[in-house]
């Protein structure tokens, strides 16, 4: 399996490395973007209480992209391995479609992480800020990365078996902005459930409590532990799904043809 | 026996809720080493069971075992003996160079970025490209690229390779380096072919057994020899040394003759050993050469395919 995940890295390396001026398009994006969130940051917050905050929001902002990467890259590599004619060959592996996928998600995270990670410390470095950021913010961010693969295998079994999914993950997107945003974690009654079932919800919760109120992670009441019971969840949703999505797929004999 | 196919059945459902039986039952085997011409007209099944073999689409009914592994059951075990190179696909990464597509499609059949190269590079020196090994597909010929993706398919070295159309719309120098390939590949180590072309001459240069498949059933199998042979006429050209005279001419055509010329004509004999009773009455011309006319595949197929298949063997299903 090791194997396959070197062959998944090395194949997104070589194309990101073979057409430099997508890169570096797309490194410019990520660049401004976090330029944009320094400058914006520092404007609304103010210098004395900038650290924190600004942290609080990169952060965010970076799990968040890196989630919607997560979602996106599963559904979008089936399209596009159909119109390259290549799809019948990745199901042709003996490793099966479903670890393929998550092995190419992996690579796409590890190397959009990479970007990030590269582009913080490279605006840090011309704005002259610098951001304090916890290394235990890397575990609701695995969380977040979980149940978002966990997505991502629906839309690539939406895919598999309806042959389009762009709409549907525009939707989506717009649904977990919403689930992020709204304080999910302060309902009560049976909505508590919504909060603690809703994809990226006690995650979010998680770590609206460890940033603005300062919670360590294991400080957090029942956050954590609701965090991977929905990551574990999501994951499981999504491998069921895309399991019977093969299946289905295979007996209508549309695994091709797109 | 490296594949098994036992009693593939393959129904969809159409979009006016009807179900039709694309494969009804399809059953064969293939050794190491030999090369099958899976062979039948436009819809007739080869591609569902092509399909069905590889995995990719499952059927109704029966099973498919390679090297002893069922692909219903231990799929991912039944994979690893299996290479592809699928009509209507392109196979490869064109963006990747046929270096990157091997170390690619080498990796998640399980070889290390090393062994994927290594053997890369010997498949493309076996098909004399190994100085295209650094452009990208894209780059590359029709003819390269179908190349590099029979190499591609075999960079796990599996032991039985599935061709659906390999030499479809390639030129003839590239037609005929596959076609080379191919039969040494089988012959000389030991992988298991199953072809599917709609050229003849190339599955008949090919194949050591030919199959057929028309409306989902197979209506012919058998070692391409017994195939020709049971489809060759008992015509024979007979060539002479000399014009006979009127009278040996005379004797020839009461033995059923057709001239085609002065020294030459064409008989239909119900024995062969009816070939001396027509040299004997022609003497003393000298009948110089005799030949058997042989079928070609083309007319085999086209003279099997002409007959509908047996009634026994429609089902109509409705939903």
């Amino acid at each position: 399996m090791l194997h396959a995940l070197s062959a998944e890295w090395r194949r997104e390396w070589v194309q990101l490395r073979r057409y430099p001026t997508e890169l570096l398009s797309e490194l410019a994006v990520i660049v401004l973007v976090f330029y944009g969130l320094f400058l914006g940051g520092s404007y609304m917050a103010g210098g004395a209480i900038l650290g924190g905050r600004l942290s609080d929001i990169i952060v965010g902002y970076a799990l968040w992209t890196l989630s919607m990467m997560s979602v996106g890259t599963m559904g979008w590599t089936i399209s596009n391995e159909a119109q390259n004619g290549t799809l019948e060959q990745v199901f042709l592996s003996p490793y099966g479609a479903a670890l393929i996928l998550l092995l190419r998600n992996m690579a796409n995270v590890v190397i959009g992480l990479l970007f990030t990670i590269l582009t913080l410390f490279s605006v840090m470095a011309i704005t002259g800020h610098y951001l304090f950021i916890s290394p235990w913010d890397i575990v609701p961010g695995l969380l977040m990365i979980a149940s978002a693969t966990g997505l991502g295998y629906l839309v690539a079994s939406v895919t598999i078996l309806m042959k389009r999914s762009q709409q549907l993950l525009n939707l989506l997107q717009f649904i977990l902005l919403f689930l992020i945003m709204a304080p999910t974690a302060s309902l009560g009654g049976p909505w508590r459930w919504l909060a603690i079932m809703a994809p990226f919800s006690p995650v979010v919760a998680l770590l609206r409590s460890m940033m603005t109120q300062g919670a360590a992670l294991l400080g957090t009441g029942n956050w954590l532990l609701w965090s991977v019971v929905n990551a574990v969840l999501w994951l499981l949703i999504g491998l069921l799904v895309f399991a019977w999505a093969q299946k289905k797929a295979r007996r209508r004999g549309n695994l091709s043809h797109y | 026996m490296l594949l098994e196919v036992g009693g593939l059945v393959k129904r969809y459902k159409t979009k006016d809720r009807q179900i039709v039986e694309a494969v009804r039952g399809i059953r064969f085997t293939l050794s190491a080493g030999a090369i099958l011409a899976f062979l039948g007209p436009n819809g007739a099944g080869k591609t569902t069971t092509i399909k069905m073999i590889a995995g990719l689409v499952r059927p109704d009914d029966g099973d498919v075992t390679v090297e002893g592994h069922s692909l219903s059951g231990r799929s991912g075990q039944a994979l690893r003996h299996l290479g592809a190179v699928l009509e209507g696909s392109r196979n490869l990464y064109w963006r990747l160079t046929p270096l990157e597509n091997f170390e690619y499609w080498g990796g998640i059949r399980g070889l290390s970025r090393k062994t994927a190269r290594d053997r890369g590079r010997e498949l493309m020196r076996e098909f004399g490209l190994e100085d295209k090994i650094g452009s990208t597909v894209q780059q590359l010929s029709r003819g390269m690229q179908q190349q590099v993706a029979i190499c591609a398919a075999l960079i796990h070295s599996p032991s039985l390779l599935l061709l659906d159309e390999p030499t479809l719309g390639l030129d003839l120098d590239a037609s005929d380096r596959i076609q080379d390939y191919v039969l040494r590949l089988a012959h000389e180590r030991g992988v298991g072919i199953l072809l599917t072309t709609h050229q003849m001459e190339v599955a008949q240069t090919l194949a050591d057994r030919i199959s057929i498949i028309q409306n989902g059933v197979l209506t012919l199998e058998g070692l391409k020899e017994d195939v020709l042979a049971r489809f060759t006429g008992s015509s024979y050209v007979f060539e002479l040394a000399e014009a006979p005279s009127a009278e040996a001419r005379l004797l020839a055509d009461d033995l059923g003759a057709a001239w085609t010329g002065e020294c030459e004509f064409r008989a239909v004999l119900d024995r062969p050993t009816d070939v001396y009773e027509i040299m004997r009455a022609l003497e003393p011309c000298a009948v110089v050469r005799v030949m058997r006319e042989t079928a070609d595949l083309a007319t085999v197929f086209r003279e099997h395919t002409r007959k509908p298949v047996p009634v026994e063997n429609i089902r109509e299903v409705t939903a």
